[in-house]
């Protein structure tokens, strides 16, 4: 897809470019399978789903603006219709809800969802460690788990009567252990313990990222004789920061859009408010509830507050992560 | 920035220590290391030893107490009039016999002894729950052969292989080039398109589900594997991110060098960039692969109605029917679906090892 | 390198696209059939629909009849409303019941005009069951499937607790304790509490029954919903289409305060975590260790591996009346369907020629009579050791389907319903005051209609 770009940019005026706008061309080359998927593939539904936010879009009826209804905009002025949807969001005390449900989940969820695979990729890491092939996969094994089939285990494995994790409890000493599924109190804590099957990827890139760490730097290192936690935080640590970055903002992205586990087990934990994550109330409202329109405005809603936590971090990226190549 | 290391105390005990004392405490870390490494192991992956218990049992040993072994469990049986007889442990008269069960009710069970059946049954006075029975471990590896058989497993894996592979090679190819672009060339408007790259990602696919199955079916590619494939041709967000951080990591003066040498972009890309990144690119090429295997509802969506085409993650749902589960077969065929990128995530892993080498000779 | 991406994007089209030449290959009028809104994903439904679909293709040479089998029943009704929404809509839809067909209500075609347009004769169907499917929107479907409400029973565990088995005739008595009593809510109570037994053996009429440790349970409502519940009470509507009124039928009250009593005071029907625990693993009745449980002749399905004897009893009566919550399912065809008229040969060949088959794969006693008895001895084929299958074609006198009944804004207000089963049966539901919680049921279900009528 790229040669033709690639040849022409090769004869003819080439020599009259400068450095810089010969780089520039050979960027466009090597971006341009990005740009032409994005408009063929991306672009049109994402825009699809923003005019959706300002219709009464129901699955099976006719599309209509919200601006097009008279007798709101008898009411209301035709602008405050369009915005209906929009409108609704602040509201409606459900979507609020689930919203805060969300940023707290994430208060928890996101430092654990760093902090956990760290460590596994440190350990996994240390010259100490025997059997490393081995240990590796198992440490990635559940990531490969099926999805259905892991929340299946999970609820067996968090039933508060059989569940192996009581089980184990219970041998411990804890004679009452929580009922993690259906006790609101405890369900987050479930959530987490479930969701620290999916750290596989995470811990993959940190460790692929630690591997990449030059040598000289730890044996620099030891020759000024630094310890194990010094050379961490000091050498391991800012030079893995880019990938830091990345698992973060992917982290925050997925938390927002946190969706197939309280979905799965939607059937036994419904009622509960505090398993009401947005993203699920936004499946619902769209397809459970016909309501395409509003649960369009809901993305939206969505993608604002996720794309703002990751411009913010971004930001702040220049404090923190270091680039060998200068950024 | 943060490389320079600062002056830490000197360890004395270390330098100090006849040589013995050191081989002893390298050994002594190596064991503690390890040893802590498989004790969390252990813990982490016993969920996994739960999917697993499940998947060899019967339909009968689902049923679990508190109480139960984790084993798959079965009564021992002893043969009497053409019936399957469960034996417990009864003590009559102040010696505890193993004794098949006849009959029971709340008060008393009718037994009779395996080992002595001309003697006649016996009746004992009591509640036969509160009886140990007696049981032999029962495992039901054919579980996974009737999984196999009822979905047709080789054709679901054929096509979840072809998927994933066309896909992964798409994914790599388009993403090590956008990736490239993004972190090594200066782009008019780069950190803006970053963020729309990203913004892809940020929007929830729920809303654009349905425009983009329009899409597809408007071009007649439902029904076919190119919804699943194709759009990979053109690179994503989560791939392009992850190796265009991994390129920023890697010092420039390598390409500056080759540059100077006469090479073009294609070349440094080729013999710079791409061999220093082998951790990173096999990273993504297993992410994408392991994603792949495990999607669930694209396949579902664009190829209803072709089952010949289906990927294993929509064929073990037949096991998952609103009304009746069998949990023993969907855990027996996640078993088996995993065992290729296990194996193929063993092979791939080696590059890590190889990674710290590369790089340490190369700079 | 990049004409190895020409090559691989060349491969997978070609192999990708070979499928889809075949399909259009032939000149046929194509009728899609939508499975997974209801039964007929199951792994051992899947072969007998696609040989119905087979024998329909092979019969002649206008339409072709296509499976489009949603696999999984979580997901399924997305992708429909997906299909529907992007202009891709299937012709017919089904087997599906009210509550799976109401989520997608005001998509289905009147069936009159066809009926008599194509000669098709309604009379064949008792009026009284026609009559059920016809809706604001017209007649929306052929009665098909009827599954009444039963009680599966666990014979070996009545046994070993001395138990007689339940009546399996309306009006018979039950012999408990040596007296003829009748068949009721409150004997059943009585049983129930019998058959409830803990690790050590006590059962929950014992004082010394330990509820932590309970190894068999006496009764259980299996997978239904709580409306389904309700109605063994009695079915009354909650719902007053001509007020917009929404008040609490008594039947709900007595019946929520029965099961309250049932799970946390009395101890012989499972609370949720009992339901998922590995316990009642595969499903409650199946595990072998619910003596009876309520729930609709659709079970039949599932119950191939269950080892202990089973049969059929009739359900209880209640201040003298019997109620068998019925579940009604249909095929229907979507509004959306460009081929109205081959789909409705098809339906009527999926209610005739193809519906033994069919109907006993999913288990479903026929809405035709005449395919009432055939039905039946497939039923004892499949489980000979069954022996009162009288009990379901008994219960149809006595059925009734208001707990599948339509009001506006259907799928917010049926998780309004889940919400108080998960409230009653979940963690807390010991703790809860039942008549509040109906009171604020009413109140949420008034505002879920009254954001739709607005």
């Amino acid at each position: 897809m790229t040669t033709s770009t690639a040849t022409s940019a090769n004869i003819g005026p080439e020599s009259r470019l400068t450095i810089l706008q010969r780089q520039r061309r050979w960027g466009w080359v090597f971006l341009s399978p990005w740009i032409f998927g994005f408009f063929v593939f991306t672009f049109f539904p994402m825009i699809a789903s923003f005019v959706f936010s300002f219709t009464n879009f129901r699955i099976g009826e006719p599309i209509q603006l919200l601006s097009d209804n008279p007798a709101c905009v008898a009411e209301f002025g035709s602008l405050r219709c369009l915005f209906g949807n929009w409108e609704k969001m602040f509201t409606d005390p459900v979507t609020s809800n689930a919203l805060g449900v969300t940023l707290r989940f994430m208060l928890i969820a996101a430092p654990i969802s760093i902090l956990f695979p760290l460590g596994m990729a440190s350990l996994l890491n240390s010259k100490f460690l025997l059997g490393k092939p081995i240990l590796r996969v198992l440490f990635y094994m559940p990531f490969m788990v099926p999805a259905i089939s892991g929340v299946f285990i999970w609820q067996s494995y968090l039933n508060g009567q059989t569940g192996y994790l009581n089980r184990i409890l219970r041998l411990l000493g804890i004679t009452e252990p929580p009922n993690w599924l259906f006790d609101s109190a405890y369900m987050h804590t479930a959530f987490v313990l479930i969701g620290l099957w999916g750290v596989g990827n995470a811990m993959l890139t940190m460790l692929a990222s630690m591997q990449g760490v030059p040598t000289e730097l730890y044996e620099a290192a030891r020759v000024d004789g630094a310890t194990g936690p010094v050379v961490f935080w000091k050498i391991t640590l800012p030079m893995i920061s880019p990938v830091i970055l990345y698992n973060l903002v992917l982290s925050l992205v997925g938390l927002m859009q946190y969706f197939i586990v309280p979905y799965v087990m939607s059937n036994t934990t419904r009622s509960d408010p505090s398993a009401n994550f947005i993203n699920l109330h936004l499946y619902r409202t769209g397809f459970a509830f016909g309501d395409m329109g509003f649960a369009s405005a809901q993305a939206w809603l969505i993608f604002i507050v996720a794309l703002a936590f990751t411009v913010g971090i971004f930001a702040t990226s220049r404090r923190w992560v270091y680039y060998a190549s200068g950024g | 920035m943060a490389t320079t290391v600062n002056k830490a105390t000197y360890n004395k005990a270390v330098n100090t220590s006849p040589f013995y004392a050191v081989q002893l405490r390298k050994f002594a870390t190596y064991g503690l290391v390890t040893m802590f490494a498989v004790l969390f192991l252990l813990v982490y992956l016993s969920p996994l030893a739960n999917m697993f218990m499940v998947a060899i049992r019967s339909q009968e040993q689902l049923s679990q107490t508190a109480d139960s072994s984790i084993f798959p469990m079965g009564a021992k049986k002893y043969e009497y009039k053409g019936k399957q007889l469960p034996i417990f442990k009864v003590e009559i008269d102040g010696v505890t016999r193993e004794l098949a069960q006849v009959s029971a009710t709340r008060r008393s069970s009718v037994f009779i002894d395996p080992a002595n059946p001309e003697a006649g049954e016996i009746t004992w006075e009591g509640n036969w729950r509160t009886l140990e029975p007696v049981q032999v471990m029962e495992a039901h590896f054919e579980n996974f052969a009737e999984a196999w058989e009822l979905i047709n497993f080789p054709r679901l894996m054929g096509n979840t292989l072809f998927i994933a592979v066309t896909g992964m090679i798409g994914t790599l190819l388009s993403c090590i080039c956008v990736a490239y672009a993004f972190a090594r060339f200066p782009i008019p408007g780069k950190n803006l398109m970053f963020i729309i790259l990203l913004g892809t990602i940020i929007l929830p696919g729920q809303v654009t589900l349905i425009p983009t199955y329009a899409f597809f079916a408007s071009i007649k590619w439902t029904g076919t594997w190119l919804p699943l494939i194709v759009p990979h041709f053109f690179a994503n967000a989560y791939n392009v991110f992850l190796l265009r951080q991994y390129f920023l990591t890697l010092p420039r003066e390598l390409d500056e060098a080759a540059m100077i040498d006469g090479a073009g972009p294609f070349r440094i890309l080729l013999n710079v960039i791409i061999p220093q990144s082998w951790a990173a690119i096999i990273s993504v090429g297993v992410f994408h692969f392991v994603w792949s295997w495990n999607d669930f509802f694209g396949p579902l969506i664009y190829l209803l109605g072709q089952k010949e085409l289906q990927p294993v993650s929509v064929g073990i749902q037949v096991f998952n029917f609103q009304y009746g589960q069998r949990p023993d077969l969907i855990q027996a065929t996640s078993l088996m679906a995993m065992a290729i990128p296990v194996i193929i995530f063993f092979l791939a892993q080696r590059v890590f090892m190889r990674g710290v080498v590369i790089t340490g000779v190369e700079k | 390198m990049k004409r190895n991406v020409a090559l691989l994007l060349a491969l997978a089209f070609v192999l990708a696209l070979v499928p889809l030449a075949n399909a259009n290959a032939q000149d046929k009028v194509v009728v899609t059939w939508f499975i997974g809104l209801g039964t007929g994903t199951n792994v051992d439904q899947i072969p007998v629909q696609e040989a119905v679909a087979k024998k329909f293709n092979e019969s002649q040479t206008e339409i072709e009849l296509k499976l489009n089998i949603a696999a999984s029943n979580q997901a399924a009704p997305d992708v429909l409303s997906t299909l529907i929404a992007a202009g891709d809509a299937p012709d017919i839809v089904g087997p599906v019941g009210w509550s799976g067909a109401n989520l997608f209500a005001g998509q289905y075609l009147d069936l009159k005009p066809l009926v008599e347009k194509m000669g098709y004769d309604l009379s064949q169907y008792p009026e009284a069951l026609v009559k059920q499917y016809e809706s604001p929107e017209g007649l929306i479907g052929i009665p098909f499937a009827v599954f009444p409400g039963v009680l599966y029973i666990n014979k070996d565990l009545f046994d070993e607790a001395g138990l007689a088995y339940p009546p399996t005739e309306f009006g018979a008595k039950y012999m408990l304790n040596g007296e003829e009593v009748d068949w009721t809510w409150d004997t059943l109570v009585e049983v129930a509490k019998i058959l409830t037994v803990d690790a050590n053996g006590e059962d929950a009429t014992s004082d010394a029954f330990d509820p932590t440790k309970i190894v068999q349970y006496g009764f259980d409502h299996q997978w239904d919903t709580i409306r389904a519940d309700f109605d063994t009470f009695g079915g009354n509507p909650f719902y007053d289409a001509a007020t917009g009124k929404v008040t609490v039928p008594d039947n709900w009250r007595e019946h929520a305060k029965f099961m309250y009593n049932a799970i946390w005071v009395d101890h012989f029907m499972p609370n949720n975590t009992a339901v998922n625990s590995d316990l009642l693993k595969p499903h409650p009745f199946a595990s072998g260790k619910i003596a009876m449980s309520r729930t609709m002749l659709w079970y039949t399905c599932c119950l191939a591996d269950l080892k202990s004897n089973w049969d059929l009893a009739v359900v209880p009566s209640y201040k003298g009346n019997y109620y068998s919550v019925t579940d009604m399912d249909t095929f229907r065809i979507m509004k959306a369907s460009k081929n109205p008229e081959a789909a409705f040969k098809v339906l009527t060949y999926l209610q005739g020629e193809a519906a033994l088959d069919l109907l006993k794969a999913y288990g479903a006693y026929p809405g035709l009579p005449e395919l009432q008895e055939p039905f039946i001895k497939g039923l004892q084929e499949k489980y000979p050791s069954v022996q009162n299958w009288g009990v379901a074609p008994a219960s149809m006198a006595y059925a009734i389907s208001v707990h599948e009944s339509y009001y506006p804004n259907f799928a917010k207000g049926q998780l309004r319903f889940a919400d108080f089963a998960t409230l009653l049966r979940g963690d807390q539901g010991a703790s809860i005051d039942v008549d509040a919680e109906l009171d604020k049921l009413a109140a949420d279900l008034q505002t879920i209609i009254d954001e739709v009528k607005k």
